[in-house]
């Protein structure tokens, strides 16, 4: 009886992975489109679905997170440049458009949707396209007991500053947008200011930590007083109803980064039409409006795009001045020199 | 016709089907591997004092939690094995859900318990002290497992012998001694798994060769000095586990006599029903329902029962297609390399030392590989190499050294004179393997793809940059969902997860379990 219910498990197990492992549903008729896309699933799967509701077209889509550590959708998409499985890769930030750029996996696509959104957020050579967009904020938590003593922090010089001294914490900046600040830092402050802030932060004790929702997290719960992380994040935490607020940092200084989405075309893609056609889609004002509606809480960049109560408003913001399209190469240069040199002295 | 004694007798085709076996497993890796190799220069950098530092952190961390989960696993598994009490079988399935979730998970669980805890807990948590805890309460379920179905095989009148010389304490060490080079084994497996996954170190503050080489993944784009790491990680490992390979192969598996084939009864005492149920406790309160509590507190605030079901709905038909693949994958390379073995202890030493030295190779560095060669091959090969099939053979060959350790210790068990015997009488080779083999091996095959399953349900990395679009594992959707979800659908989820995983493990162990495990 155990033999036979020993080889009927085996038998079952077998029948069940052999039936089904080979037929994945890439065979099918109907059109499609690959989208990879390094933007939260619960943000990008609604709007997926929509396209596929109003054009007929499935969307296959391929998401991917910071939270997860793993060796992620870019390098996937840099494995597979030689035969793409991917049509579209919709990227939380514009750094990593260009890495693929420089790796000759994006293709050139001005989309006529495109109309509107502001150009100092797109690629001048029209490999990736900048739409709604996160901000770099710092997150505090009101009710920690630093604020007894010392006021809300306002810039991220606040992270060196002794009142807080190993009250803060930044995500991992060789991964995600804190790395993206990073090089924009180096970018606006130069180099020698910008390598001095950073010094100023280890010298402060302030924490750095796995991942941008790790920063969240830690804040949330009073761990820490304040981090630096995204405003997707603290939306997030606000709605969990946390007793945190977002600041947006250096309104008086030299401002808050935005991080725009970006949409990118990918060279040699097996829909390459149903490719533009999504790009098309995401790159619509209702779009933009859907994202700053919903969970997302993203600011719309187009001027005409209402913005919903509780969302930013770009307009109203000072941002921080940087040439987005050259932020690849200084986070390409300072990931492999001071900036790994910094994280490994930081986890000392 | 083939006879049957051919697999007990000497031959060219032994060494040929383990070089085939053993090219296979790592044929993934070959293209970084090679590439890395190929261009000088890289290595001064791959070695520099910051890889150093991490590869003594994971050297530490690896060898804490070998000596952990051998502590405590061994004398729990051949306890289980050997008397019977309350719940066995429900505390086995318990025990065994950490193979399930990534270990990153878990030590986001830890970091959040332990934060509403207050600042001394937290503070205690981080890095070398949690990174531990983690690593110990993932690798756990491994050295019990294994130590459990390797004292659940041993022949009843063995057992019986050592009862009538010295009672249950001489039952005991002798159960122990016999387990101990499996249990050894698992465990230096268990260290090993450690040595390639960057989450726990990364959460909870503690720098590993792994978050190294994720770096150079993820955060260089640097293919080749992730390469020169990896194989430098790898190399480490095959110094440190070529004198153990020479040390427990010999041991690892013990013939037995024909007559010896009845398997013991489990007994039932007062005081070890006690020592187990503390025991198993103990290993389910660190291993899960803290770390499981951690995660869940945000339910204290409601459920999103309804969309976490959805995401269930859309994403376990591909999980277990992707369990189940795995597992038999591992389970037939598994039996075929035992086969190819045979009774030679070279062979045993040669393919123990390198299923331990393979499985200190990151997986990213596998399926990257995999990715390379598809992307170079023609599109006829898609169905092999970029469908759901590639999974599944990537996780099963990522952790086919669980089950080549299982079969080569099963095969060896198995008495040599069967096959002679059958030889003599003319039996085929193929009704031998049908009617004899495969009836012996079938309870460790149950075991081995069981394993393998569980494991490969928790690698995230792998399906990750594998998997066919559309079609992830409801691990990954988890964790694709956990950045910025609202927490009560993350808490939603984890518990839906860890939840079904209880119970189909729980109906396996019921279904398979009553006698031969």
């Amino acid at each position: 009886m155990i033999q036979f219910r020993l080889w009927a498990f085996l038998g079952a197990v077998a029948l069940f992975a052999l039936a089904r492992s080979g037929c994945s549903s890439g065979g099918t008729s109907t059109p499609a489109v690959v989208v990879y896309t390094s933007v939260d699933d619960v943000f990008a799967r609604p709007i997926a679905g929509r396209f596929q509701k109003e054009t007929g077209i499935e969307v296959k889509l391929v998401p991917d997170t910071e939270e997860t550590k793993s060796t992620g959708l870019l390098n996937r998409l840099l494995a597979e440049k030689d035969r793409p499985q991917a049509d579209v890769f919709w990227s939380g930030d514009p750094v990593r458009p260009g890495i693929l750029k420089k790796h000759g996996v994006t293709a050139a696509y001005q989309s006529p949707s495109a109309e509107g959104l502001p150009a100092q957020f797109s690629d001048p050579e029209h490999h990736w396209t900048g739409f709604s967009a996160r901000a770099r904020i710092l997150l505090a938590n009101t009710q920690h007991e630093v604020f007894k003593n010392a006021p809300l922090p306002s810039s991220i010089r606040d992270l060196a500053d002794p009142r807080y001294k190993g009250k803060a914490c930044v995500a991992n900046p060789l991964f995600s947008t804190a790395g993206m600040h990073a090089a924009a830092i180096f970018q606006v402050m130069g180099e020698a200011e910008a390598k001095k802030f950073f010094e100023g932060l280890l010298a402060n004790q302030t924490r750095v930590l796995s991942s941008n929702g790790e920063v969240r997290r830690r804040v949330a719960d009073g761990e820490f007083a304040f981090g630096l992380t995204d405003t997707d994040d603290a939306a997030e935490a606000i709605r969990d109803g946390k007793p945190v607020k977002m600041i947006f940092p250096d309104e008086k200084g030299m401002g808050t980064l935005i991080v725009p989405n970006a949409a990118v075309l990918i060279a040699r893609g097996p829909n390459t039409e149903n490719g533009k056609r999504f790009m098309d889609y995401l790159l619509r004002p209702e779009t933009e409006a859907a994202l700053a509606e919903g969970e997302a809480a993203q600011m719309p960049l187009r001027p005409s795009v209402p913005v919903p109560k509780g969302v930013a408003n770009v307009k109203e913001l000072k941002p921080m001045n940087v040439d987005y399209a050259k932020l690849a190469d200084i986070l390409e240069e300072i990931s492999k020199g001071f900036l790994k040199d910094w994280v490994d002295r930081s986890s000392k | 016709m083939i006879s049957a004694d051919v697999l007990e007798r000497p031959g060219n085709w032994r060494a040929a089907g383990i070089i085939v076996v053993l090219v296979a497993a790592v044929i993934p890796a070959a293209p970084l591997a090679v590439g890395a190799l190929a261009v000088p220069g890289t290595l001064a950098d791959s070695v520099s004092i910051s890889f150093g530092r991490a590869l003594q952190n994971s050297m530490v961390a690896a060898l804490c939690v070998m000596g952990l989960t051998l502590l405590a696993g061994l004398p729990l598994g051949v306890l289980s094995a050997l008397y019977e009490f309350p719940g066995r079988r429900v505390f086995l399935a318990l025990a065994s859900l950490p193979l399930l979730v990534p270990s990153f998970l878990w030590a986001i669980g830890w970091s959040t318990l332990a934060i509403h805890l207050g600042q001394m807990i937290s503070a205690g948590m981080s890095g070398f002290p949690g990174s531990v805890l983690v690593f110990s309460a993932g690798a756990m379920p491994l050295v019990l497992l294994l130590s459990f179905s390797s004292a659940a095989g041993l022949p009843a009148s063995q057992a019986e012998a050592a009862r009538l010389a010295g009672g249950e304490w001489a039952v005991f060490r002798y159960v122990c001694r016999h387990v101990f080079p499996v249990a050894l084994l698992a465990a230096v497996l268990g260290g090993i798994l450690t040595l390639s996954d960057p989450g726990p170190g990364q959460i909870l503050g503690l720098r590993t060769a792994a978050s190294e080489i994720l770096v150079s993944f993820a955060a260089l784009y640097d293919f080749r000095l992730a390469g020169h790491q990896c194989i430098l990680l790898t190399t480490l490992v095959l110094l440190v586990t070529v004198p153990l390979a020479w040390f427990a192969a010999p041991r690892v598996a013990s013939e037995m006599l024909p007559r010896q084939s009845r398997l013991p009864q489990r007994m039932r005492l007062r005081a070890t029903t006690a020592l187990l149920v503390a025991g198993f406790l103990l290993v389910i309160l660190t291993g899960t329902v803290l770390p499981l509590l951690g995660l869940t507190l945000p339910l204290a605030g409601g459920g999103m029962l309804r969309r976490a079901s959805a995401e269930v709905g859309r994403t376990a038909g591909d999980t277990l297609v992707y369990a189940a693949g795995a597992g038999m994958t591992a389970a037939l390379l598994g039996v075929l390399l035992a086969a190819c073995v045979g009774r030679s202890p070279r062979g045993r030493r040669v393919c123990i030392g390198f299923c331990l030295a393979l499985f200190a190779l990151p997986p990213s560095l596998s399926a990257l590989g995999l990715m390379q060669l598809a992307a170079k091959a023609p599109a006829w090969t898609d169905v092999l190499l970029r469908s759901r099939l590639t999974v599944c053979m990537a996780l099963g060959l990522r952790f086919f050294p669980v089950a080549a350790l299982l079969s080569l210790r099963a095969w060896g068990a198995m008495p040599s004179s069967w096959a002679l015997a059958a030889g003599i009488h003319g039996v085929s080779l193929k009704r031998y393997v049908s009617q004899v083999a495969l009836p012996f091996l079938l309870p460790t095959l149950a075991v081995a793809v069981l394993l393998v399953a569980l494991l490969a349900t928790a690698e995230v990395g792998t399906v990750l940059l594998l998997h066919p679009p559309g079609e992830s594992s409801l691990p990954l959707a988890v964790f694709t969902v956990m950045a910025n979800a609202p927490s009560a659908l993350v808490a939603s989820l984890c518990l839906l997860y860890v939840a079904g995983a209880a119970v189909l493990l729980a109906m396996l162990w019921l279904l398979t379990a009553r006698k031969a495990l």
